[in-house]
């Protein structure tokens, strides 16, 4: 591999002596798997950087984001311990090039999507078609009959997206997962960013980074564009479980970003059909919600009739247009693992384009050649339950025992509605400092999409690493980090 | 939009928790580096001062070491100054998307210090160190706030906070300091009289300028005449309650807020109070009357201010529609029961009912 070696002070162990990406596709040295020009001044930097220096502001930095209070609450059954997203100061850089690829297919994958909620909730034209199954749609939990033929301003139900993407051995971008029901993390984004400007300015120099910072202000805008018919000046909020939910931070984040007030449950009530916010001076009236409490706890007297979280009578303020959600209700539907299998073909259906983004194989198992291709090549797929979220439920079949294998195939025969399976994907790596310096470990990547009108796609996005070597599951749950993700800007 | 009332609440309880936590801390802190000669019996008057003597007497034994760590860290008592910065710390995570990042930061960095507290750091030898860099850590807090708060309505109820306990831990040494000289005036000589009232004046952060303006000496008359009355001592009571009643005439007329007239009214009550014991020449002979009576107003007061700006109930939330929804509003103040407890403020109702 190429090296610098000018540079390279005699006698000290630097950051990236002895690394090695291996067979996977390197997201840093790209498709030459050479340090090229967009990135020199970065790589140069690494190269010079003296290990146990870079370690120490490594755990300097991350100190800082505790005391800053960038952190997510785990529960154990006695104690709320406020941990913080473990932080990698490699950042993972994205060209001009890919990224347009990427920001262009995002838009077509969201367009598509709001295209299909409408319909299902409209004519259901698709299903009539025989595209997708009907009763894959109709049956599945995350379908909400309340919103059957109610028109959303802009025709908007995923108003906030965040597209999982992995990256194969070719250096292909995938997608692996859509998240349209209140996609986490675009908090870290724009931290990470503000970390890396405080603490490694050196490692930016001379890189042309696309800013990730006016992130607040563009949602506010999207969230301004979809209030109800009539309103000039809509009052926006954001509704959060509260101080006790894992998420908290990036609530208090994104509300401080907007610049709109956070609520709980509490401090709304709805009559009339109206919402209201409780003030020091009265009700005053709210127009847009954007959300961050699931369907299910949205409104005790239309869903979980025990949600201490939600607003009673919130349904109705919706169906009447009296406000807007965002996101809708009932938008599970779309990034169901179940439904995505069929995204390729609702993108072709509504937009009559071939699908700019490519997806992962994917076999239903609830369709009877799905479940005997799973069922017979087991040891070569993964598994994945369809209504689980955060890495909870899968198995790797090249990873997994004999035992464990069997353990699958058992869950599976007992409920194959419940499962898909797809190739195994050699996911890309990005050098990641552990112990012993720059290490390949493997990442994948969420842009955010936010639509009103139409679509803007943060020129950034959560890169998440699995720290562990040779692990593929990047959940921070379980185990997972973050980069700072840096799209590069073009010559134009 | 206008201020949340929950975020009033939680702007006047922050305030309030660190209030407690520094005046706690001063109390502490003198008590082991002044008031140490006076041995284990000496530590039971903080027991009294917050008339926690039934509940610690059911899980300790009286003594100076257990009586330290049961108001400086011991988190299942609600007053300890380690529950009180938990709860400020809780107060201000609900307000994160509204008072500074500064503000956030350095609450969240101390508490962790003072969680990380070991049985050393209480050690007698070591807790008027420790207390005194708690009390910092409180006083840095609400430095903070007076620095780069928004002046705003929410800075008012922060202020109305401060001014609410500061006057209610005044009125309290007093009331227990008072009991304290009265059994023991017999068998007293000067000289720990001098003690005595120096070291009440060091908990109330009055010693130094105590001594420039009266040049006849501490005696219970004069020091409690200071802490009543004087006008320029951030600590009397007299400075509290006018610094209250400005608060809320800006609330009133700055921010036109016609729901701080009924607390208002409350607060000229309380000046009067004042004013008139001002000219009660047995002041000494109904100090504990007066005390009472202070703590009873202040937590008048203090209902007064939750059920005009706190209360997310229906009725009178909206008053040109109350009349309309009262089959609602029984659902909502159910609601409201239950999110108020995620940011509860333990110790205080307790402590006020005691005193009543």
């Amino acid at each position: 591999m190429a090296k610098i070696s000018a540079l390279k002070q005699p006698n000290t162990f630097c950051a990236l002596d002895g690394y090695d990406p291996g067979k996977f596709y390197c997201e840093l040295l790209g498709d030459s798997n050479q340090p090229d020009a967009t990135i020199a001044p970065l790589w140069q930097c690494l190269e010079t950087s003296e290990l146990s220096i870079l370690k120490q502001r490594a755990s300097d930095a991350e100190r800082e984001l505790f005391n800053l209070g960038i952190t997510f609450t785990v529960y154990t059954e006695k104690d709320a311990i406020d941990r913080i997203l473990p932080f990698d100061v490699i950042p993972r850089v994205i060209s001009a090039s890919v990224w347009a690829k990427v920001e262009a297919g995002v838009k077509q994958r969201v367009k598509a999507l709001n295209l299909f909620l409408h319909d299902i909730y409209h004519e259901r034209h698709i299903l009539n078609d025989g595209i997708v199954p009907a009763q894959l749609v109709l049956s599945n939990s995350c379908y909400r009959p309340e919103m059957i033929g109610l028109d959303l301003p802009c025709g908007t139900y995923i108003h906030i997206n965040g597209t999982d993407i992995v990256r194969d051995r070719q250096g292909e971008m995938l997608v692996l997962e859509d998240n349209g029901r209140s996609p986490s993390g675009v908090s870290y984004v724009v931290e990470n960013r503000h970390l890396m400007q405080r603490a490694f300015p050196d490692l930016m120099q001379g890189m042309n980074i696309r800013p990730v910072s006016d992130y607040g202000k563009r949602l506010l805008g999207k969230l301004r564009e979809v209030a109800p018919t009539g309103v000039d000046d809509p009052c926006v909020v954001l509704l959060s479980p509260g101080i006790y939910n894992s998420a908290y931070f990036e609530h208090v984040f994104l509300a401080r970003e907007m610049g709109v007030t956070l609520v709980e449950g509490g401090d709304l009530f709805v009559e009339n059909d109206r919402v209201f916010a409780h003030t020091i001076n009265g009700l005053v009236q709210v127009d847009v919600v954007y959300r961050r409490i699931n369907d299910d706890y949205l409104d005790p007297t239309a869903f979980n009739p025990t949600s201490m979280l939600g607003v009673p009578g919130l349904l109705r303020a919706v169906q009447r247009g009296r406000v807007t959600l965002a996101n809708a209700i009932g938008t599970g539907v779309a990034d169901d693992k179940a439904i995505y299998a069929y995204v390729p073909r609702i993108i072709r259906y509504y937009l009559n384009e071939d699908p700019i983004l490519a997806s992962v194989e994917t076999h239903i198992c609830g369709e009877p050649g799905g479940l005997a291709h799973t069922l017979a090549n087991l040891d070569r797929l993964v598994l994945k339950p369809v209504g689980e979220s955060g890495g909870y439920g899968i198995v790797i079949g090249p990873k997994s025992s004999k035992s464990e294998l069997e353990d699958a195939a058992a869950k599976l025969r007992a409920d194959p509605g419940n499962f898909i399976s797809q190739p195994m994907i050699e996911l890309s790596v990005s050098p990641t400092l552990v112990e012993q310096g720059a290490r390949a470990r493997h990442v994948d990547l969420r842009p955010y999409a936010i639509t009103g009108r139409d679509t803007w796609v943060l020129p950034g996005g959560l890169t998440r690493v699995a720290l562990k070597e040779g692990s593929l599951i990047v959940n921070s749950s379980q185990g997972g980090g973050t980069k700072d993700t840096w799209v590069l800007a073009g010559d134009q | 939009m206008r201020l949340l009332s929950r975020n009033a609440e939680a702007l006047f309880w922050l305030a309030r928790y660190l209030e407690r936590g520094a005046s706690l801390a001063r109390v502490i802190e003198m008590q082991s580096s002044f008031g140490a000669h006076d041995q284990e019996q000496g530590w039971s008057w903080l027991l009294a001062l917050h008339s926690d003597e039934e509940r610690f007497k059911e899980r300790f034994e009286v003594s100076s070491r257990n009586i330290a760590t049961f108001y400086v860290t011991d988190l299942s008592n609600p007053g300890s100054v380690r529950s009180s910065i938990h709860w400020a710390r809780e107060n201000a995570r609900a307000l994160r998307p509204f008072i500074p990042i500064e503000m956030w930061v350095q609450l969240n960095a101390f508490h962790g210090s003072v969680e990380a507290l070991a049985a050393d750091d209480i050690s007698l030898s070591q807790l008027p160190r420790t207390c005194a860099v708690i009390r910092a850590g409180c006083l840095a807090q609400i430095g903070i706030a007076e620095g780069t708060l928004f002046r705003d309505e929410g800075y008012q109820f922060f202020k109305l906070g401060l001014l609410v306990e500061r006057a209610d831990q005044t009125s309290r040494l007093l009331d227990v300091k008072y009991a304290h000289a009265m059994t023991n005036s017999k068998t007293r000589d000067l000289s720990d009289d001098f003690v005595f009232w120096s070291t009440i004046l060091r908990t109330a952060a009055a010693y130094q300028v105590f001594h420039r303006l009266e040049a006849k000496g501490a005696d219970l008359e004069r020091v409690s005449r200071f802490l009543i009355f004087n006008p320029s001592h951030p600590r009397s009571l007299g400075f509290c309650v006018r610094e209250i009643s400005e608060s809320l005439h800006t609330l009133r007329h700055s921010f036109r807020l016609s729901r701080a007239n009924k607390c208002l009214e409350e607060c000229e009550v309380m000046m009067e109070g004042l004013h008139d014991m001002g000219r009660n020449t047995e002041l000494a002979a109904h100090l504990h009357e007066f005390n009472n009576w202070v703590q009873t107003s202040l937590g008048t007061l203090t209902d007064t201010l939750s059920s005009a700006f706190f209360t997310r109930s229906r009725p009178g939330a909206l008053e040109a529609e109350a009349a309309q929804s009262q089959s609602q509003s029984q659902g909502q103040t159910q609601t409201q029961t239950q999110s108020q407890s995620s940011v509860p403020a333990p110790g205080l109702q307790k402590q006020d009912q005691n005193q009543s």
